[in-house]
């Protein structure tokens, strides 16, 4: 039975696909009749399915070999595209958190979008995003990947856009798409130009050829950087960070899934991809520079942010940043238990400012405040979130940064302070959010607000104990680094860059020691970081004005020079024929001579050749 | 069999054209539709006795007619024009489906639509090249007619520069012919009978230069594309789809058929510059996309670029990259009817197709909500997002021509990215926003409109999801294609992996021109 279930993992992201089309059902025509909730129930019916198959064959494939299968699709003039995918734990482990994270923020999304009437759009697209990710955990393809995150930005387009009314949604959703598509494409590229290399897609028999690959070292090094530019959009990396940050208009339930999941599918692709980037040690190097790049830039960005969705995406920039670091080093296992400690605990955030957002109606942080005594679930859960994303024992995210730092001393001394930098930065970051939504006084905003309906505060509390539980879970599946072996002074180094975040924001934000509201000092600098660098600015000074000057060049040039040419033509002729009309005299003799003249060109013409015979003959 | 194809469009708009004035303009169009349905079954049916394993032509036919003047009556189909009769029969009918029933002079009309899938299908059979022509030339004073009684605005300008445009094509493309009979002292214009010639390649290259300017005409490729948007933006909703979806493939059949076929040494040495122009029209198109301002001539200026891609296939010449080009021409084909018959909804509920003025109409109750969510699934079909038709052709396209000709396949990734950029204006425009609820008073979608527009993107959906249904078709006749055209310069084999070698097409790939990394190493 269970054997069973592995042969037929391939169903799981069959699931939410059938919610997705049972749900589009509920699209206006049924709506009259039934409202828009079932819409919701049946994709919760379909998640919940898909996550049941994928524990149960989770705990199946444990400590069992990788099953590789393969299904036939397309066979064309040589080219064989074949799906190949690979049912392992660590495949099986991540479609648990996808479908379980999916199935909370479902049910999150019941309680938060109950006067929604979008119910069908929103949850089909939900379920997309499952159904996308699933599959792309189970593709041991890059061609394969490569659609699957191509659909992926599809589906953040509509679903950043489904509060379609609001202008700052349409640009949000513009941006995100032409932002993730540029980082497709050179991803496509990257695809189209290892094939003739490798003559394969599929990511383990790739592994296989990069280990004794020759490629010329210039190719090699543009195949990498092709190769990296779709999960550096994916995963919000400097330069193509800012579509995170303006996909925060959309509805929170949507966030929490792509703040925690749908963002590591770039790095997931990207550590899929590791063993063929090795091959340029220069596409490392820019790697770890973007990384460590993102991860410092987007933490001091996340500081001087006032909307609370917009920090925290930042921060989600920053964590894949420790990834691409991490996968830049070559220490996928810490990049595993990054993505892992992430997902929980940034949805676990999501959620729990989420739940402020509902009912203060406010996501601006100053304008919140002393919210600890009337929302202590949410209070709770967030810290739980907190304590999960930074380094702070015994939770999730002090082990992945441990395993990072473990690799990165003693060779890389200039990336470990880089991590410690940014664990204490985000440190400071999140109790900078939470002293300003939780702690002093109550505001205009925040004088009523209960605890939200079960639907909302329910999965938050359950996924805060997943959160809690992430250790001895970790623990008992006996993929918690070996405490015998890890570096016991680096362990306390980075406990105490967490601390001396964590003590600097509570002083500054919790504390009633300082007077708020609180001045930084150097105002252009915190500008210059409260506008994202003025990432937009320089967009729109770059890309977006060379495209529009280009496509009204050659507007202009299709109006005036192309299509102005043919009507010159014509114009002429008509011109021509017109004064031609003016010769008309009506005398024979004229008419004859004009005949003549022509005949005589025309034999002239034809017999040319005879002529030039002639001519050599002499 | 193949005869029917032409014949019963044909009888078609004979009975049509001929009916008493007394029956109302809906029998008319059941009448027609039931009627081009016959030839869309028929179509189907000869698709399920084709032989996929056979390269040459099937089906064929031969009657003696003008023998003195080389001119028979010889049809036949394989792999590259099957695909685009079917585009034909398919497309004819959706014209039809989508066609207003409150046209006036509807028998006029039918008649003529009828004639433009006859003649169309004639070209696409003629094994004669001087019946190709013929064929060729029938549509064209149908078309002008449609475009010039039936369009919108600045139609009689459209229509005559059509006209002139094509007919400028067409005598490029006669001069073309007669010069190649004539130097190569064939005794007909059959096609079997021209594929042995054996001219100077000087020669080959002055014809094949004429051939190419007169099909270029037609695609269009830039720069002989002005005619373009003007007329689609002029033609009527169903008119814009026979133009865009079936006329314009012509072209891309008359630049493979008769240039790649017939030429083929002066094809290879051409093609550098073939993909070059191929590159710089996706471009161009894309580009100037980008820049309009009506909905319909976005989507008129988005075909200029999709040409492109075929040309590109062409250009690389590779099995694969062939193959591509075919089922980029139907997957285009469908792509560009269900724009257009989309945006004619648009305008017809609406009353505007400006940019600056659509808003909001995502709205489920007062807007278009499934015209918007189609338009969507058009936008992004032609914008190359996976799971759809368009993605999979472009895909093929490119893999097949991205070892030939690396740095013209990539211009054309980034086309697809502008394509992007431009259908995303498009829909943020029209389908995201706020409904003006003050105009907002559309008038309800009927079934008969609905119907068509499904039926295009279920098909566009199902290609896209199972490509081999779409590619199959071609192979073998590629194959042939491909091995018929020599490649006259050898350089070392770039591909020593004797697996890599077998991925690609063997007797193309055997000595390519460019080698991989030269050509990405700028140095």
């Amino acid at each position: 039975m269970l054997q069973f279930l592995i042969q037929t993992v391939w169903l799981i992201p069959l699931y939410p696909l059938i919610g997705m089309v049972l749900s589009a059902l509920w699209s206006p025509s049924i709506i009259r009749r039934t409202g828009p909730r079932p819409a919701g129930y049946v994709n919760l019916i379909m998640t919940f399915a898909a996550l049941g198959h994928a524990v149960c064959a989770c705990f199946e494939i444990w400590q069992k070999p990788t099953v590789y299968q393969a299904f036939s699709w397309l066979q064309v003039a040589g080219l064989d595209l074949a799906l190949s995918i690979e049912i392992s734990a660590v495949t099986l482990a991540a479609i648990v958190v996808i479908t379980g994270l999916n199935f909370l923020a479902q049910l999150y999304a019941v309680g938060y979008l109950e006067m929604d009437w979008g119910w069908a759009r929103f949850f089909s697209l939900m379920a997309l995003f499952e159904a996308g990710m699933c599959s792309l955990a189970l593709c041991n393809s890059l061609f394969f990947s490569y659609i699957v995150l191509e659909i992926l930005t599809l589906g953040t387009y509509l679903i950043v856009g489904v509060w379609y009314n609001q202008s700052l949604v349409v640009t949000g959703a513009r941006d995100a798409f032409l932002t993730k598509r540029v980082g497709d494409l050179f991803l496509l590229m990257g695809v189209l130009a290892i094939y003739p290399l490798s003559g394969t897609w599929n990511f383990n028999e790739l592994a296989q050829w990069a280990q004794t690959a020759t490629v010329d070292p210039t190719l090699m090094t543009l195949l990498g950087l092709a190769l990296i530019a779709g999960p550096m959009g994916k995963c919000a990396q400097f330069p193509l960070h800012l579509w995170l940050d303006e996909a925060m208009e959309g509805p929170v339930p949507g966030t929490i899934l792509r703040n925690a999941v749908v963002v590591a599918t770039g790095a997931w692709v990207l550590i899929k991809l590791s063993p063929v980037l090795v091959l340029s040690p220069l596409v490392l190097q820019i790697m770890i520079v973007i990384g460590a790049t993102t991860a410092l830039g987007a933490t001091l960005i996340a500081i001087a942010q006032i909307d609370i969705k917009r920090a925290l995406s930042y921060s989600v920039s920053a964590y894949m940043g420790l990834i691409f670091i991490a996968v830049g080093t070559q220490q996928i296992e810490a990049a595993y238990l990054l993505m892992l400690a992430h997902a929980l605990a940034m949805a676990l955030l999501v959620m729990s400012t989420g739940s402020i957002v509902l009912n203060n109606i406010t996501q601006d942080l100053t304008q919140l405040g002393g919210l600890w005594h009337r929302r202590p679930i949410s209070g709770l859960s967030y810290l739980v979130g907190a304590a999960g994303f930074v380094a702070i024992p015994p939770f999730g995210g002090f082990w992945a940064m441990l395993t990072l730092a473990d690799g990165l001393w003693p060779d890389r001394p200039g990336l470990f302070v880089t991590l410690l930098a940014v664990n204490a930065l985000t440190a400071f970051s999140i109790m900078r959010e939470f002293g300003l939504i939780f702690a002093g006084e109550s505001k205009q905003m925040t004088v009523r607000s209960p605890e939200n309906i079960w639907a909302v505060t329910l999965p938050m509390t359950i996924l805060a104990g997943f959160a809690l539980h992430l250790p001895l879970i970790l623990q008992s599946l006996n993929v918690l680094p070996d405490w015998a072996k890890l570096n016991k002074d680096l362990a306390l180094i980075v406990i105490w860059s967490s601390l001396i975040g964590v003590a600097l924001g509570a002083v500054l934000y919790v504390s009633p020691l300082v007077a708020k509201p609180i001045q930084l000092p150097g105002k252009p600098l915190q500008n210059f970081f409260a506008y994202d660098f003025y990432t937009p600015k320089l967009y729109r000074a770059s890309v977006v004005f060379t495209v529009d000057l280009f496509s009204r060049l050659t507007d202009w040039v299709d109006r005036h020079v192309v299509d102005g040419a043919v009507n010159l033509v014509g114009f002429a002729s008509l011109l021509s024929g017109e004064t031609l009309k003016y010769g008309n005299i009506g005398q024979t003799r004229f008419y004859v001579l004009t005949i003549l003249t022509g005949v005589v060109l025309l034999i002239l013409l034809v017999s040319w050749p005879l002529f030039t015979a002639v001519w050599s003959q002499l | 069999m193949l005869s029917a194809l032409i014949w019963i469009p044909f009888v078609g708009a004979i009975v049509v054209g001929c009916l008493p004035k007394t029956i109302p303009a809906h029998r008319i169009k059941l009448g027609s539709l039931i009627w081009s349905g016959a030839t869309l079954l028929w179509t189907i049916w000869l698709m399920s006795q084709f032989d996929l394993s056979r390269a040459g032509f099937q089906f064929q036919e031969t009657l003696p007619w003008l023998e003195t003047l080389g001119l028979n009556y010889e049809l036949g189909i394989d792999g590259l024009s099957l695909p685009l009769l079917v585009l034909n029969s398919l497309l004819t009918w959706i014209a039809i489906y989508s066609s207003r029933e409150q046209t006036e002079r509807h028998r006029l009309f039918y008649g003529l639509v009828f004639l433009v899938s006859s003649g169309v299908a004639g070209a696409l059979l003629a094994q004669n090249l001087l019946l190709f022509f013929l064929f060729y030339e029938l549509e064209l004073i149908p078309f002008y007619l449609l475009v010039s009684v039936w369009g919108g605005k600045y139609s009689n300008y459209a229509a005559t520069k059509f006209l002139l445009y094509t007919a400028t094509s067409g005598i490029l493309i006669l001069a073309g012919f007669l010069g190649l009979v004539w130097l190569s002292n064939a005794t007909s214009f059959s096609y079997s009978a021209l594929l042995e010639q054996s001219l100077p390649i000087n020669i080959q290259f002055i014809l094949l230069g004429v051939l190419l300017i007169g099909f270029g005409i037609k695609t269009p490729l830039v720069p002989l594309h002005t005619w373009l948007p003007d007329t689609y933006v002029a033609a009527s909703t169903p008119v814009a789809i026979l133009l865009g979806g079936v006329l314009a493939k012509l072209g891309t059949y008359g630049i493979f058929r008769f240039g790649m076929g017939l030429f083929p040494d002066a094809w290879s040495i051409l093609s550098p510059w073939l993909a070059t122009w191929a590159a710089v029209s996706v471009l161009y198109g894309a580009m100037a996309a980008i820049a309009q301002k009506d909905i319909k001539r976005m989507v008129a200026y988005s075909s200029i670029g999709h040409m492109g891609y075929v040309l590109l296939g062409g250009a690389a010449m590779t099995n694969l990259s062939i193959v591509g080009s075919v089922a980029q021409m139907f997957a285009h084909g469908l792509i560009l009817a269900l724009l257009f018959h989309l945006v004619g909804l648009v305008e017809a509920k609406v009353g505007t197709r400006d940019l600056n003025v659509l808003n909001g109409l995502m709205n489920p109750v007062r807007g278009l909500p499934l015209v918007s969510a189609l338009l969507v699934l058009g936008g992004m079909a032609s914008a190359g997002i996976p799971g759809l038709v368009g993605f999979i052709a472009e895909f093929v396209v490119f893999q097949g021509s991205y070892a030939i000709f690396p740095v013209q396949t990539l211009i054309c990734v980034v086309g697809t990215g502008l394509t992007a950029v431009y259908f995303v204006i498009l829909l943020n425009r029209t389908c995201f926003g706020k409904l003006d609820n003050a105009i907002a008073y559309f008038p309800k979608l009927e079934w008969s409109e609905r119907t068509p527009a499904l039926i295009l993107a279920w098909l566009i959906f199902l290609l896209g999801v199972q490509p081999d249904w779409l590619m199959r078709w071609s192979e073998t006749t590629t194959q042939q294609m491909v091995i018929a055209t020599t490649f006259p310069v050898t350089t070392p084999d770039p591909y020593p992996d004797p697996i890599v070698q077998s991925v690609f097409n063997p007797p193309a790939l055997a000595n390519p021109k460019v080698t991989l990394p030269v050509a990405l190493n700028p140095d």
